[in-house]
């Protein structure tokens, strides 16, 4: 089982779209069993495929339906509120993923509130305890038998939630625009990655797959901030050979009506299914090689 | 019309960002990161520092029966104050450690190790090697921590550096040590390896003074070992140990070498002072300074030199200048060695 991380500190350069498009990838063309893992208290991954509620006692953020499965009068489910998280993990209770419309695809929802409490821990006993806590579940052997991949979206920012999925993860992707503050947001994650690199066994080595030009758009900005990075020998061999466009047609397919909902069940040859495929092939062959 | 606008990433971003990709890529797999509990540490019997105190004096006070008790208290005191700090501030640099069976030995970072136990520490942050480490790597990483060290001796470097030719010779048979080879294996400059050959190899009399702890620098060490005259040599020993610079040396030095020269001279110079070094004249042309060092490093014994001038652009006056003093120095060092 592969654990895929898309991760950079700086928000808004496309880390829910690019995880989406590579589940999507993972279990539709390459008909692999995978779980989504939304580790970014806006949740904005689980509402691709949940209607995400609204909680009454922490008006800010969503949390989990109801889970299909559950059965109130069924004596098994007595404990349980029928909702499920992925940081049921940091509360000692079990994650119940969540099937999706698609198929081989299933989630397991952020929840806003919990999350952020785990992000918001400060004594270093309980931070040492969320970063390994994503890392024991994923390596628990009920996960590892029903999943060939784990993809996994990330909060904005270097805390504890992301340190935990750093550990956790056996590849990373870090996607960026080609702006100064995005590329700022790569050194950020950088770090991290030498941090861990440094303290894993180098049997289990944590692969950084590179950096991704995500919202490319042929502007002397962006062309010429992708040529500086290509132009170092240190860092282009990081640069991945493959982009994502910028294209309205990414964000139009999250709308919970529209159709198709996934730009895999576009026509073969439009012009964002291609790049799509192009990308995520480019990814899926580097990981799974 | 403005030109046109060129966007690009900060200098220091790129240098961020190539800098952390080569830490990973040079460092994977050599070692990790991690804490380690202090019970588990032990100490390295052949590291190259000369500590008295050890793991049993920390954990059970030193026996005032010990025949060292004496410098084993005073090393206890300075390691109190260590100690202090790490109550503090926590140890800076992790300690490096390969692990020996149940144990974790220590390759360096005994004092922070021992100023750990006092402060009270249960664990400590260390770099560990995944295997043991080959004599000849272990001995290299020890040496390296202690020369950054100012609490070493002269002479306990010198012997470390004899170590580590040692475990060269012993693993790649008997080559010749020169400085380039030196600079290879330890990282260090070109200029200091030189120093240390020549200090290394110092006529016996230098070697006494080193050994006594009265010569402890080793520019100054270099210098008098290259003095080939017995009675020369031992007047600029006697100055040196009298505290003269470094700069006083050279002069001392240089005057008994023109001293020496005057007296055998049949035309000696008859006007004015007689001059103490050589003016080397001064030219417009850098053509000129090129010509000169390319001459010298095409020779087979100064090839070594030639990457030292590969970068230097001629047409700058200044970096010309600088690479005709660096020839002239290197030239010195040579013949004094």
């Amino acid at each position: 089982m592969e654990i895929i991380a898309f991760v950079n500190n700086k928000g808004g350069v496309g880390k829910t779209t690019c995880s989406k498009l590579m589940a999507e990838h993972l279990s539709k063309t390459q008909k692999m069993r995978t779980l989504c893992i939304d580790f970014d208290p806006q949740c904005n991954f689980s509402h691709q495929y949940l209607q995400m509620e609204i909680d009454p006692s922490a008006p800010e953020g969503l949390i989990p339906p109801i889970h299909p499965d559950y059965d109130p009068t069924d004596s098994e489910d007595a404990d349980w509120d029928g909702r499920s998280s992925i940081a049921e993990i940091f509360y000692g209770h079990g994650v119940v993923p969540y099937p999706t419309y698609v198929e081989n695809l299933d989630i397991a929802p952020g929840h806003a509130e919990k999350l952020l409490t785990a992000e918001s821990v400060r004594r270093s006993e309980v931070v040492e305890k969320v970063h390994k806590q994503l890392a024991n579940f994923l390596n628990s052997p009920d996960v590892r038998a029903a999943y060939d991949a784990v993809v996994i979206d990330t909060a904005p920012s270097k805390g504890p939630l992301t340190i935990s999925v750093i550990k956790a993860a056996t590849h990373i992707i870090i996607p960026s625009v080609m702006e100064e503050q995005p590329v700022q947001g790569i050194y950020g994650m950088l770090q991290l990655w030498m941090q861990e690199s440094l303290a894993r066994d180098k049997s289990r080595p944590l692969n950084l797959i590179g950096i991704l030009p995500n919202m490319f758009k042929q502007t002397r900005l962006h062309r010429d901030i992708l040529k500086s990075l290509q132009e170092n020998s240190a860092i282009s061999k990081y640069i991945l050979p493959v982009k994502f466009s910028q294209r309205i047609v990414f964000a139009e397919v999250d709308a919970a009506d529209s159709t198709p909902r996934s730009i895999f069940d576009f026509p073969e040859l439009h012009v964002a299914k291609s790049e799509a495929m192009e990308v995520c092939s480019l990814i899926s062959e580097r990981i799974f090689a | 019309m403005s030109k046109k606008k060129r966007f690009g990433i900060s200098d220091a971003l790129t240098r961020g960002l190539s800098e952390t990709i080569n830490v990973v890529e040079n460092n994977l797999g050599v070692y990790r990161n991690i804490v380690l509990p202090l019970s588990r540490i032990e100490l390295d019997p052949n590291n190259p520092r000369k500590l008295a105190i050890d793991l049993s004096d920390i954990r059970e006070g030193i026996r005032p029966d010990d025949p060292s008790y004496q410098v084993k208290q005073q090393e206890l005191e300075r390691l109190k104050e260590l100690a202090h700090t790490i109550k503090s501030n926590g140890i800076i640099n992790p300690i490096v450690v390969y692990k020996l069976g149940e144990y974790y030995r220590v390759v360096a970072g005994e004092r922070r190790c021992l100023a750990s136990i006092l402060a009270g520490k249960q664990e400590i942050e260390a770099r560990t090697f995944n295997e043991k480490p080959k004599a000849f790597e272990l001995k290299l990483i020890q040496w390296v921590e202690n020369t950054a060290r100012e609490d070493l001796t002269l002479d306990e470097r010198l012997d470390n550096m004899k170590e580590i030719m040692n475990e060269y010779h012993k693993r790649h048979g008997e080559v010749e040590m020169t400085a380039t080879l030196l600079k290879n294996i330890t990282g260090l400059s070109l200029s200091q390896m030189t120093y240390y050959l020549a200090a290394i190899n110092a006529p016996y009399d230098v070697r006494e003074q080193i050994q006594k702890g009265t010569i402890r620098n080793l520019d100054k060490a270099a210098l008098l070992a290259g003095v080939t005259s017995d009675e020369a040599r031992q007047q600029a020993i006697e100055a040196c140990i009298a505290g003269s610079s470094l700069k006083d040396l050279r002069g001392i030095i240089n005057q008994q070498k023109i001293r020496k020269k005057t007296k055998s001279s049949l035309n000696p110079s008859t006007r004015g002072r007689s001059p103490s070094s050589i003016n080397m004249g001064s030219t417009v042309k850098a053509e000129v300074v090129k010509t000169i060092i390319s001459c010298v490093v095409s020779k087979k014994e100064y090839k070594h030199y030639m990457d030292l001038f590969a970068q230097i652009n001629w047409m700058d006056l200044r970096q010309t200048t600088k690479a005709f003093r660096t020839l002239v120095e290197l030239l010195e060092t040579e013949m004094a060695v």
